[in-house]
């Protein structure tokens, strides 16, 4: 008797093991391709907003150094300026 | 009250957006799905694939232009643009190169081919890896701004290679639009493609312009940081 995995929720039967494989024409889809779209677009707007949340936070921690920076050196002569 | 500058740039943020929404709904209602040899409705990958390719040769090209005139003229200007072109590079990059495989499960049963454009393309995108690490770890002084500079100019010297090699070497990669390639046959293709270019050059500006600003705020942090050393507000 043939055990299929429906029947006992695991294959467990080794004669019930594949022993052949055997073309078949018109077969069901093996890849979902909304699955792929969909996860294209997820990878692909996590990736950019990654960077944009990265480039947030980087810019306030930056500003907030340059303001201590510049309090710091008040008191002490002109303050630097980038090389134009 | 915010400046002129800053109000340009939330003024095109707010038209990026609206051009991106756009487009995805474009894209997922109007636009028809293509045969299945092109991977059915997989194939809607391109109208983002394509034009995050276009800004990566964009970006690369401002890193090539900015990192040249760097190694002519130094100034932290050239410097942040060339830097923040490399990073852009770099994302655009990873966002082609994700979304590729994704469609290429589709159309040609494996997520990747050793095939001329994929290879060419992974190593343009290696390079700007690495100007990007070389800025991030080994330092901001002058030798390693000219190092990373040199590595912008030779980056770009690959991108034409990646968009002739169908041409020249064959491989499995489409080419649809261009020379040798059978073109968009319907018009709705062609209108999501044509906005894709549209909004991935003002996300590219943007991104630019965002990272630009933050590359020079850090330069002037490191003015800041030598000054007061040399005042002696800051120890060594």
């Amino acid at each position: 008797m043939t055990q299929t995995p429906s029947d006992s929720g695991t294959l467990t039967d080794p004669s019930a093991r594949s022993t052949e494989f055997v073309p078949v024409t018109g077969g069901g889809e093996t890849t979902s391709a909304a699955a792929l779209l969909i996860t294209a677009y997820v990878v692909m707007w996590a990736l950019l907003l990654g960077f944009v949340l990265m480039s947030w936070r980087r810019q306030g921690r930056v500003e907030t150094r340059i303001s201590e920076l510049e309090k710091a050196l008040s008191t002490s002569g002109p303050q630097g300026k980038a090389r134009d | 009250m915010k400046s002129q500058t800053d109000q340009l740039f939330y003024g095109l943020l707010a038209v990026t957006a609206a051009v991106f929404t756009y487009l995805i709904s474009y894209v997922f209602l109007v636009a028809p799905i293509a045969q299945l040899q092109a991977g059915g409705l997989a194939q809607k990958i391109f109208y983002f694939h394509v034009p995050a390719a276009y800004a990566m040769y964009l970006c690369g090209t401002v890193c090539c232009v900015s990192s040249a005139l760097y190694l002519a003229n130094p100034t932290d200007t050239r410097d942040a643009i060339a830097r923040s072109a490399a990073e852009c590079a770099v994302v655009f990059g990873f966002m082609m190169l994700c979304s590729g495989p994704l469609w290429a499960k589709k159309a040609w049963g494996v997520y990747w081919t050793w095939d001329p454009r994929l290879t060419t393309t992974l190593l343009s995108v290696l390079v700007y890896v690495s100007v990007v690490v070389l800025r991030a770890f080994a330092g901001n002084g002058e030798a390693e701004r000219k190092f990373a500079s040199a590595l912008g100019v030779l980056g770009t010297v690959n991108l034409p290679i990646i968009h002739y090699s169908v041409l020249k070497w064959g491989g499995n990669h489409p080419t649809v639009i261009g020379k040798g390639g059978g073109g968009l046959k319907s018009p709705a293709m062609t209108h999501a493609l044509l906005m894709g270019f549209v909004a991935m050059t003002l996300l590219a500006t943007i991104l630019l312009w965002a990272r630009a600003r933050l590359a020079l705020s850090v330069s002037r942090v490191a003015r800041l940081e030598e000054q007061a050393i040399a005042t002696g507000q800051l120890d060594y």
